[in-house]
């Protein structure tokens, strides 16, 4: 196995990542269901997830994403649908029958074993030789950079050396897929950036199979393929990140992974280049085509990042500054557009800040905006 | 008198006061400081308490099974202790504890397991159902199996109306009905004690474990029962130290071949007088306490290094 170098951040992917042929399996759900007494937990979620993948659940607490993916391990039993993996229906089948890996938030090492013999359970629960064992666990715990610690108790480790212990077991028997939840939740920035690095590349030299569950945005679009955006037990919109970013299909998803900000107005009028927008507070506004009929109200949508700021009266709407907030070459601005409307938020470069109370105009480019219907909920 | 003799004892060290670094130091610490004295003045309470009711009593029997009749020191008393019919009887004792804390191992396992799983309130419950009757007195409860298991009694009428072969058995006046006695006083303390660490094991080990590919089987033998093991060990050493000094059960439920050495203890000293023989008696059950206590710490230390040494 190769040795863990931090790898580049990954170039912008589209799906099926591995270059070598991937290890992992692809995995199917088909209208996954489940309802806790009248409350709807999982609503009919479907998705394909190709061989060696890295796909992620993101939503708010409460969305439905550590149902599916329990659903998906077999600890939770869906009232309706189908999770195949490799092609063979895995539904029914107990957890330990299924033979994915498992990372948990709360690493459960098992406290009474050492980092080695946690390692070797899952292997002698294979039947591997014990030669062979030996190999494999040393050889993983050099990959995590761990070598020194094969004879520690969990309980000496740091929580960081934990989770890396816990996801070599996870991935020492070559599981299809390997599911984790939040398992970088109870880790600090520090630790958990790093981690996020070192999982990614793992993941793509080995061409795993992953789906990971977190409510962090940053950390699944570092990480993932596609993402599958969570709420209220549904899914939003299942893309790469670039798609959901820059096409989102919700305002859900524009608010949850672009912190976008909503306009109101009217549609003029469209058609299969620009839409055109007639801004409740402001001028007109064009963005990308919707199939939305003239005169319906509507949000237009723009995040901070593509707001940009230009003299009054020349973009599509004009406004005054409150906030200055300088954060590294960045500076977050708050533009009010009129008494008791929203603050727009923008990021702009720390060289063309404007200051405090200065009446500035806001334009952006049509590709960056999109438009969805008003009564649209999110 | 010979119950106190018995009764099992943890070794508790009196700190009367903090190891002085500089003898030269040592009265001054003690006495010399306003903040010594009143901390002085805190443990006494505690130091005559054990002083009085611990060290002398433990003392004065030592010093009993030394002396002979004209007051010099012997060590025939020990030496009676040991042999004969004396020695059988010890043998019986430790038998019967055995038995006792296997019995109530298995049950309290059972039970305390099944506790453990229950929610919180109905464990609450069920617990205080298991520990109730600790608080009705030995003797009636007793009496209440003799009810039970007597040739007659409604244990054997239920066995012979389900025609099972063999019934009635006899379950009075043998070793049966000790255990089956004793087993039952025991077993709140064996309970509680698994009940606390069995409701400690975080259950998602176990599914951890499950989501690696274990069945139920191994995960009970290789992730359960480690985690409980320190429990099971406490639980199985306290009934069986407890049953090694019990009196009233065994002499109200057993015959003659069950003496144990608590009813032996009490014959010597209240049909015969003998109050040195009974002292030394009473000093060997101490010591195999102690002796099971240092197993018990010993087995755990190797165990330790046994693990440390299969990582590296």
């Amino acid at each position: 196995m190769p040795d863990l170098h931090i790898a580049d951040p990954a170039p912008a992917m589209t799906t099926a990542a591995a270059q070598t042929s991937p290890t992992g399996k692809a995995l199917s759900i088909v209208g996954l269901h489940k309802t806790y007494g009248s409350a709807v937990a999982v609503d009919s979620a479907s998705m394909e997830i190709a061989a060696g993948e890295f796909v992620t659940f993101l939503g708010p607490s409460g969305s439905g994403k550590t149902t599916t993916l329990m659903m998906v391990a077999g600890f939770v039993e869906p009232d309706s649908g189908t999770v195949t993996v490799g092609g063979r229906d895995v539904t029914r089948l107990a957890p330990q029958k299924r033979g994915f890996g498992f990372v948990f938030q709360q690493y459960l090492l098992f406290p009474h074993m050492t980092v080695y013999e946690n390692l070797a359970f899952p292997l002698q629960l294979r039947g591997v030789a014990k030669s062979e064992i030996r190999r494999r666990v040393h050889e993983a715990l050099e990959m995590a950079g761990m070598a020194g610690f094969a004879g520690r108790r969990p309980r000496e480790l740091s929580g960081g050396q934990q989770q890396r212990v816990a996801l070599c077991r996870a991935l020492i028997y070559r599981p299809p897929v390997i599911l984790m939840d939040e398992p970088l939740g109870a880790l600090d920035k520090k630790l958990r950036d790093q981690l996020q690095v070192e999982i990614k590349a793992i993941q793509r030299e080995l061409g795993l199979t992953v789906i990971y569950v977190t409510h962090d945005q940053e950390e699944a679009l570092v990480l993932s393929d596609r993402i599958a955006v969570m709420r209220d037990g549904g899914i939003d919109q299942f893309d790469t990140p670039r798609e959901l970013f820059e096409r989102p299909r919700t305002p859900f998803v524009a608010d949850f992974l672009g912190a976008a900000n909503f306009l109101p107005g009217r549609v003029m009028k469209g058609d299969d280049d620009v839409t055109l927008v007639r801004l409740d507070h402001g001028g007109l506004l064009t963005a990308r085509p919707h199939p939305i009929r003239p005169g319906q109200p509507v949000q237009a949508a723009v995040q901070p990042g593509r707001l940009r700021v230009c003299a009054p009266d020349q973009g599509f709407c004009t406004g005054t500054v409150e906030t200055v907030t300088y954060v590294g070459t960045l500076v977050r601005t708050g533009v009010r557009l009129a008494e008791d409307t929203p603050l727009l938020r923008l990021e702009v470069p720390a060289g063309r800040a404007p200051v405090t109370g200065e009446r500035v105009g806001l334009t952006a480019d049509a590709e960056d905006i999109n438009v969805f219907p008003a009564d649209a909920d999110g | 008198m010979a119950g106190s003799l018995v009764r099992p004892a943890t070794p508790v060290r009196p700190h009367s006061a903090p190891e002085p670094s500089r003898p030269r130091g040592l009265r001054h610490r003690l006495v010399g400081t306003r903040r010594a004295r009143i901390g002085l003045l805190n443990v006494s309470p505690i130091v005559l308490y054990l002083l009085v009711l611990f060290v002398f009593p433990i003392v004065g029997t030592l010093l009993l099974s030394l002396k002979n009749a004209d007051g010099s020191l012997t060590l025939h008393w020990y030496a009676e202790a040991l042999s004969g019919a004396n020695l059988s009887v010890l043998f019986t004792t430790l038998r019967i504890s055995a038995e006792t804390s296997l019995l109530s191992l298995a049950v309290g396992f059972v039970l305390a397991n099944a506790l453990s799983r229950l929610r919180p309130i109905w464990a609450g419950l069920v617990m205080l159902i298991v520990v109730v009757p600790h608080f009705i007195s030995a003797l009636v409860r007793t009496y209440g199996w003799i009810i039970l298991l007597g040739d007659h009694g409604l244990a054997n009428q239920t066995l012979t109306g389900l025609k099972i072969p063999g019934a009635p058995f006899r379950m009075l006046y043998n070793e049966t009905g000790v255990v089956i006695g004793t087993t039952a006083v025991m077993l709140p303390y064996t309970v509680l004690l698994l009940y606390g660490v069995m409701r400690g094991v975080d259950r998602r080990l176990l599914a951890a474990a499950a989501s690696m590919g274990a069945g139920r089987v191994r995960i009970f033998v290789r992730i359960y029962l480690p985690l409980v093991a320190s429990g099971l060990a406490s639980a199985g050493l306290l009934s069986f130290i407890l049953c090694l000094g019990y009196y009233i059960t065994p002499a109200l439920m057993g015959g003659t071949k069950q003496t144990m050495v608590a009813s032996l203890i009490n014959d010597q000293v209240m049909k015969q007088d003998q109050w040195n023989g009974a002292a030394a008696q009473g000093v060997v059950l101490l010591l195999i306490t102690f002796a099971g206590l240092l197993l018990l710490k010993a087995a755990r230390s190797i165990g330790a290094g046994a693990r440390k040494r299969s990582a590296s």
